[in-house]
Parts: structure tokens; sequence; C-alpha cells
């Protein structure tokens, strides 16, 4: 009888595979992403390695000394105070504790400050706040700073914001009403994020994180492209684009960026508009299906990175977590996954950070 | 023109989005004396699901897909002509559709609420945050056949079990089954609750939906 090896699901629970049920997986998993992306599927010696991390009987896997990656945190400072349900531990640290925390103890390469609302939209009004923690912050740690939230356009629309929401106006078939809403959606994200982002880099901001990009589709990420364009020009912040999932949701379906239809995007051609746009860092996401193994979203989102990487001349530092990247849907995904997740994403994929 | 060929453009015009071809066809084959049902089902309904399918792929988008509703619709209201009173009284099923108290987000299930009308289900969308005595009050208001709950955080697929427990509490549970999605909510947890159905996406949610309002019908 052929020896089974315990492999997690999509949600985290385990089932037992074969050697032989397990490569099956991955082969179908990286398939699938190569016929969705229309990219290269793994070779065969990349599915042997992938075979190794999960046959091996460790709990926790590495990299070897020298393949070592970057190592970075967004919404890092609420990870450990913030307790919303999707993440956080719920420890009551100032978000100023939680940066130094995860500097002095966690060995993070940079780290991010963050509002608890993590939307550039409620950022605004409070932004002097915002930019007196973030000197704080800058004056007494030494990785690079970003500050991040969400392009969120979700707050531009009814009842949170003054424009029609699409999704009541779309089952209405007020398809022309939707758009426009989304196109006005665009130009006020726009302004809010160039003038947040602007104020922060006032006080000395390293960096910003544009996070959680095309949550509300591809008005979202139009929005952003545009922003980081903007910023590029006037300020000499890093900016990263970190995205929602690994294809741009067509809310609008006819919003383009220096005529690239939006709609539709993989990580591979995502990061190219995000680089022409003028950042500096893009972190692609690959969602986990809860219904399949490890093996098989391990597979597919590793074929979707190496593809995005390999298309890429900027730093990818990928998503890795909950419910992304391979790991399963778990509010701290397990160090067996995430470990073995983070290998294959540094030696198959190259990605240049987690 | 024949049946076969008719089909076909009907399903062709429904994937191009093409309400005046679909209306022209429509018309076309109650001139020709074709069933209306054999030309809704093996025809546009079969157009219907290939823009399904390029949704699933994402490579058309919303708005597309209900403008191809649309055209669908128009084509079926021509073709509704020639049916029997009774026949165009009938729905796919009724269901009712909400984002959990709590849980703002609504993306994700108003997808599912597009597609299901698209697919000829009575829809009841709640909106967000919306509280289980109003779900449980509109599955008794309407005869629903589904009721679908929709919770992003896990603070709020706890509302999901509690769903179970008041249609219970109300006599409900064993007339309407039970459908959970959303971005935390897996398989296992609508086994463990008890929840009849769980899609990974919203084409998925619509395939099953369909496949248990089949079933409901016997």
């Amino acid at each position: 009888m052929a020896e089974k090896y315990p492999v997690r699901m999509g949600d985290g629970h385990f089932v037992e595979m074969t050697a032989d049920e397990i490569r099956a997986h991955l082969i179908e998993g990286s398939e699938d992403a190569a016929d969705r992306g229309k990219i290269a599927p793994l070779e065969d010696s990349e599915y042997d390695f992938l075979l190794d991390l999960f046959t091996n009987p460790a709990r926790v896997v590495g990299v070897p000394q020298g393949h070592e990656v970057v190592l970075t945190h967004d919404i890092g400072t609420l990870r450990l105070d913030g307790d919303q349900g999707n993440s956080g531990v719920g420890i009551p640290l100032s978000r100023l504790q939680g940066i130094q925390v995860h500097e002095r103890a966690f060995a993070a390469d940079t780290m991010e400050l963050g509002h608890v609302d993590y939307s550039w939209k409620p950022v605004k009004p409070i932004i002097a706040q915002e930019q007196q923690v973030l000197e704080n912050v800058l004056l007494s740690t030494i990785v690079p700073i970003f500050y991040g939230a969400m392009p969120n356009l979700g707050l531009y629309y009814a009842p949170d914001g003054p424009f029609g929401n699409p999704s009541d106006l779309l089952p209405m078939a007020k398809i022309d009403e939707a758009r426009e809403a989304q196109e006005l959606a665009v130009e006020h994200a726009i302004r809010d994020m160039v003038y947040v982002a602007t104020k922060l880099w006032d006080v000395g901001g390293d960096a910003i994180n544009f996070d959680t990009t095309g949550a509300a589709g591809d008005a979202d990420f139009k929005a952003t492209l545009h922003a980081v364009e903007q910023l590029k020009d006037s300020t000499d912040l890093a900016i990263e684009v970190g995205m929602a999932g690994e294809f741009i949701l067509g809310m609008h379906g006819k919003l383009e960026y220096e005529g690239t239809r939006l709609a539709g995007l993989f990580p591979h051609d995502q990061v190219k508009l995000v680089e022409k746009a003028g950042a500096d860092i893009f972190g692609p996401v690959v969602n986990t299906n809860t219904s399949r193994s490890m093996a098989w979203n391990l597979a597919r989102a590793v074929t979707f990175v190496k593809a995005c990487v390999e298309a890429s001349n900027i730093p990818i530092h990928v998503n890795m977590g909950m419910g992304v990247g391979g790991s399963p849907v778990f509010e701290t995904p397990p160090i067996d996954s995430v470990s073995r997740a983070s290998v294959a994403m540094v030696e198959i994929a190259r990605v240049d950070g987690l | 023109m024949n049946e076969q060929e008719l089909m076909e453009a009907a399903a062709a015009a429904i994937v191009a989005a093409d309400e005046e071809k679909a209306v022209e066809l429509a018309r076309q084959a109650l001139e020709l004396g074709l069933d209306p049902v054999k030309v809704i089902n093996l025809g546009y309904s079969e157009g219907m699901k290939q823009v399904g399918d390029l949704f699933e792929r994402g490579q058309v988008f919303l708005p597309e897909v209900i403008i191809a509703s649309e055209a669908m619709v128009a084509a079926v209201d021509i073709l509704e002509e020639g049916l029997p009173e009774a026949e165009r009284e009938k729905t796919a099923g009724i269901a009712v559709l909400g984002t959990i108290e709590g849980d703002v987000h609504d993306i994700g299930k108003g997808i599912v609420a597009t597609l299901l009308r698209v697919y000829g289900f009575e829809v009841h969308d709640l909106g967000r945050d919306v509280p289980i005595d109003v779900f449980v009050a509109k599955v008794k208001e309407t005869g629903a056949h589904i009721v679908g709950s929709s919770a992003l955080m896990t603070t709020t697929m706890v509302g999901q079990r509690a769903l179970e427990q008041k249609l219970k509490d109300a006599g409900l549970r064993d007339k309407v089954k039970t459908m959970v999605g959303g971005a935390v909510v897996t398989q296992h947890w609508a086994d463990k609750i008890g929840a009849d159905g769980y899609a990974e996406d919203a084409q998925e949610a619509v395939q099953k939906a369909i496949e248990i309002a089949e079933t409901m019908r016997g």
C-alpha cells in the first residue's frame, strides 16, 4: 500500500494523499492557472520540488542560507492589536508599539502604518493625526516605513459616498448609470489618495502601499494607477501596489489604462501597468480555493506568480497569508502551510519578497 | 433556417449580447411554429450558459452579462406569446439573498443576485448588514425555495449558523434550502452548520441554486 502524507485542504483541514495523488493535484492546479492566464504551466522538475515539499515530514520548512528574501508586512500595525474578525490577535498595543515589535522582535524588513479603517478616504479628515503618528514612528524605527490603505472605491458609492452603488444599479440593468458612477468615483479617489499620500510625504514618509487594489473592480485599479502616476511626478515616495485578487473584476468592464482594458487582467499583465504607472514594488495575489487541496492551490499560485516575476522589471513581493498565495483560509495561517508556500514562491517563482 | 440553425443563432445572439438579433430570431421561431420552450432551453439558455462560463473564466464581465441577459429577456418576452398562461408565470425558483448583520461586503452577493435573475429566479435581495430576523421574515413572506447568506468575516459567519436555528424555530427549515457563501466561508463550515449548499464563486452558486430548485420542484 502506497505511503500517505498529510496535506491540507484550502479550508485548512488535513486529508491524506499518496505521492501520486499529490503530483496529480499539482499538475491540475498549475494547468488551471496556465489555462486561465494563458501562461506556461510548471515544469517536471518544479513538480518534483513541490512534491518533495509536501512529502517532507518537517512541520516547518525553509530556504537555504543565501536564498532569503525581503519579508514585509502590510496592515502589520493592526495585526497585533486588531481583533476585527478577519485579522488581528487582540493584544492591546499602540500602532507605534506594533511596528516596533515587528521590527525588533519579528525581524520585519519593512513595516507599515495603517489606520483601523484601512482605506484612503477616511484618512483624509484625520490626516493631521496620521502625520503625527507617522512622524513618531519614523523617528523611532530604522526599517523603511510604508503608510498603507486600500483604494476602496466602495466608500464613494451609496450609502457611504456620493455616487450610486454599482452593486445596486447593475442588477437593475442600469448599466450606463453604474458605469458613470464608477468613472466619477475614480476621479474622487485619485484626488483623495494623492492628497493623503502627499501630506504623509510632507512629514518625511518613506513609502506608501496601495493595498487590496482592485477590490471594488476595474475602477479601483484604474484610480490607483493614476494616483501612482501623479505621486511619482510630484513626490519621491516609494510606492507599492498590492492586489486584492488574482484577476481584475470587471464591475465597469470598459475602463482602460494606457490603451489596455483593465477588466480580467491576471498578475503578469497587471504588473506591466503598475510598472508603467511608475510603482516600485508589485504585490500579486492568487486566491485559495477552499474546496481544493493545498497542492492544487500552491501549484496554481506559483504558476501565476512565476509568470508575473518573469514579466516584471520591478520587485515582486507576493501576498502570502489567509486565503492567498497557496495558504489556507485561516485567520492565522498554519506555519506548515505558510512555510511551504513561502519556499515554493522563493525557489520556483523567484519572488523578491514576501 | 432550420430548427437547429435557429437554436445556434439564438445562442450566438445572446453571447454577442445582440438584443435586436435575439428578438428577430424569436419572432422567426414563432413563425416557423417551433416549440417556444425548446427554443428557450436549447437556444437562448444555451447562449446564457456560454456567457456564464465566459464570466467564470474572467473573459466577460458583469455589465456584459447583464446586457446579454437583457437580450435574452427581450427574446423570451416574444416567445412567451406562444406559451400557455401557466407556462408564462413560471420562474426558476424564488431566492432570498443578503449579507449577514454586521457585514457590509456585498459585491459578491450582488453578483450572485444578478446572475440568479439572469437565470430566471425571482430574487429578493435584502442588501447588506441584514438582521437574521429579516431573512426569516422574507422567507416566510415569499415562500422562498432558497435563502442565501453571505459573510466576509469570521465574526459575521456565525450569523449563518444563527439563521439555520431561527429558520428551525420559525418552522421553515424543512421548506427552504439554505446556501452560504463569502470569502471566509467553506464547504466544511456549510457542513458544520447544516447548510444545504456552498459555492466557491458566483457561477457555481447559480449552478447549485438551479440544482436545488429543480430538486425542490421534483
